[in-house]
């Protein structure tokens, strides 16, 4: 439904004409989906489309009416409202505005895991060569420090930064105190396998209000598998160092992330209800990178992404299932997705941006000071392509960095309003470019769409989005419309009573 | 459009799409082959100065149906580029101007897009809530 109160127009006289404001199609179960450049949309009756352009719609229909109601039609007796357009485009792409966000410090690639896929290219515990230095430190905090933006996120990472917490103590004071002078509002978060974690360590998180994210990818035999230690007792550590968290940080301090590997595929349900039994409220269903050692060991983690998109859909059934029976779990990509197509809003994960969030919202100082676009550029430098390094924290100033070839050949390939079979897109509002995803697997940045994973996988994600908000079953809707808002199902519940 | 591939032989089982040219123009159906290329190679050809053929080989052998569904797909594909042209040159100056506003840090456009945008409904409301900028050129 697009409209509750009829506009006075609607008891004006007809229109005789109407103009079109610009909007993408695509064709859904037998409809036309309309998207315009804010992102709303309108499903309408096939051929549509082909009225509209030749002018032939009746003016005095309810059709119309939704379509002038959405912004597609204006007409002599209604405003384009073009001042309320811009507004909700430039909502939509607010992430834009303000400069770099989120800053990833690499503090060492040392770790005591050995994952085959592992995203850092891991150096053993004990080579203290591969530590961030106080000299390096200092350099990257007054980089993050001349962001622009007025909130930065400060993410520490490894390896397993743990082992480092030395730098780690280093770091946080110094990037509180100099966030003070220039008042910014600074977060903090630690991602760890909480393997090593000790009291007097969450002690410190606890004072100095650093959260902490770790990893979960499922049960027992599943997280032993895919994370294997000294030991093989990664899952008992993380469970653990979970409730150890949580009884000191409390439990909106704590989160979870999970890797899906082959070995994943067979255990949609399995994983969702692990992330339940350890009280979890949201699960992030996300592929493997193809990055790092991924590609190495790709015979034994990869899989084919259309094998990865069963795997997303069992469990965001599943995820829908165990909602329905009363406990609130959302799943994160779902939630990302929705939240620019229900809502006016963008995204703040940087994966899912276009101009890409790639060095424009997220950068990352790795422990010898090179400066990369995401984490994901890193991982393609730890197998010698450097594509994506910006510059060095000890050579570079944020505008060299911004100004160099390496950014700009980035920022060339960030826009999928200006890509090859993203431009006509009806879905390109809500989707991204990832120049860094189609380098590392097409050794292109601009990508090819037809044969592209990324592509496929936002296309029959965001056309089951879709094809769940056309069925509009009400107790689904308000599942998903309490992910979006973060309100819990069983108030919506009692407030629609 | 990919002539190069060794699958393109005369002998390959593949769809032969007819398209008039007076409704689908040169770029709508380069755009409909990009999207065909993961599976089939795509070749044009133009018969006449009013039809061309498109010759939609697949990579993988294809059965019969399934050669005639892409055959469909293909015209249908076809069709929607073309109306997505026309979308494009009736609402392109719109657009231009709706993200010059948008992206506007100050308000103010130094530089105008080109075409006309004129809104008579806000223009008779001297005070009215939305003020529409219209290019003073024309």
């Amino acid at each position: 439904m697009a409209r509750v109160f009829y506009p006075i127009e609607r008891f004006a006289p007809v229109p005789p004409t109407f103009h079109l404001l610009p909007f993408r199609f695509t064709r859904l179960n037998g409809k036309e989906l309309l998207v315009n450049e804010a992102g709303e949309f309108l499903f309408v009756p096939a051929g549509t489309v082909q009225r509209l352009t030749n002018e032939q719609l009746d003016t005095n229909t309810e059709l119309y009416r939704d379509l002038k109601a959405k912004h597609f039609v204006y007409d002599e007796s209604s405003s384009p409202l073009l001042d309320i357009l811009a507004t909700k485009v430039r909502t939509k792409y607010d992430h834009i505005c303000g400069g770099t966000k989120l800053h990833i410090f690499v503090v060492t690639l040392r770790c005591e895991h050995s994952c085959e896929y592992c995203q850092v290219s891991r150096q053993t515990e004990t080579r203290g060569e591969f530590d961030m230095s106080t000299s390096t430190a200092d350099r990257a905090i007054a980089m993050m420090m001349d962001s622009p933006a007025r909130a930065v996120t400060l993410e520490i990472q490894g390896g397993e930064p743990l082992l480092a917490f030395d730098v780690i103590q280093y770091i946080i004071p110094r990037a509180q105190r100099q966030a003070l002078e220039k008042g910014k509002d600074l977060d903090i978060v630690v991602c760890t396998n909480l393997a090593c974690v000790t009291d007097d360590i969450l002690k410190y998180f606890r004072d100095e209000g650093v959260k902490v994210s770790t990893s979960l990818d499922g049960p027992a035999f599943l997280h032993n598998k895919n994370r294997p230690r000294p030991g093989g007792n990664s899952y008992e550590k993380a469970i653990e160092g979970i409730e150890r968290s949580r009884a000191i940080l409390g439990m909106e301090s704590v989160a979870a992330l999970m890797t899906t590997t082959a070995a994943s595929l067979d255990y949609a349900a399995e994983i969702v209800d692990e992330y339940v039994r350890c009280d979890f409220h949201s699960i992030f269903l996300r592929p493997i990178s193809p990055y790092g050692f991924a590609i190495k060991t790709r015979h034994r983690t990869g899989y084919e992404m259309g094998r990865f998109l069963e795997f997303y859909k069992q469990g965001l059934a599943h995820i829908l299932k165990v909602n329905r029976g009363g406990y609130r779990i959302a799943e994160v990509y779902t939630q990302i997705l929705l939240t620019k197509i229900l809502t006016p809003h963008g995204t703040r994960y940087v994966d899912m941006q276009s101009p890409a969030g790639e060095a424009w919202n997220v950068l990352v100082y790795n422990y010898d000071g090179d400066v990369y676009a995401s984490d994901e550029s890193r991982m393609l430098a730890e197998m010698n392509d450097f594509t994506f390094r910006l510059g060095n924290v000890h050579k570079d100033t944020r505008r060299t960095i911004f100004t160099g070839d390496a950014a700009l050949q980035l920022f060339q390939a960030s826009c999928n309003q200006a890509l090859a079979g993203c431009s006509d897109c009806a879905f390109q509002s809500y989707c991204a470019a990832d120049p860094v995803y189609h380098h590392a697997t097409q050794g292109d940045m601009y990508g090819n769409r037809p044969t592209s994973g990324f592509c496929a996988r936002n296309m029959e994600v965001i056309k089951q989005l879709f094809s769940i908000i056309e069925e509009n079953d009400r107790e689904t809707m308000r599942i998903l419309w309490s992910w979006v808002t973060g309100e819990s199902v069983r108030n919506e519940v009692v407030e629609c009573a | 459009m990919d002539q190069s591939e060794s699958i393109c032989t005369p002998d390959a089982p593949r769809a032969v799409v007819e398209i008039d040219r007076s409704m689908v123009s040169a770029e709508a159906l380069l755009k409909t082959c990009y999207w065909f290329t993961r599976d089939f190679v795509c070749e044009i050809r133009n018969r006449n100065e009013h039809v061309a053929e498109v010759f939609l080989t697949p990579r993988n052998p294809a059965s019969a149906f399934e050669l005639a569904s892409a055959k469909n797909a293909f015209t249908t594909s076809a069709m929607d580029f073309a109306l997505r042209e026309k979308i494009e040159a009736k609402t392109s100056g719109i657009r231009d101007l709706l993200l010059a506003k948008a992206f506007s840090e100050s308000g103010v456009l130094e530089d105008l897009p080109e075409g006309v945008f004129g809104d008579t409904v806000e223009e008779m409301k001297p005070g009215g809530m939305f003020k529409i900028l219209s290019n003073p050129k024309h």
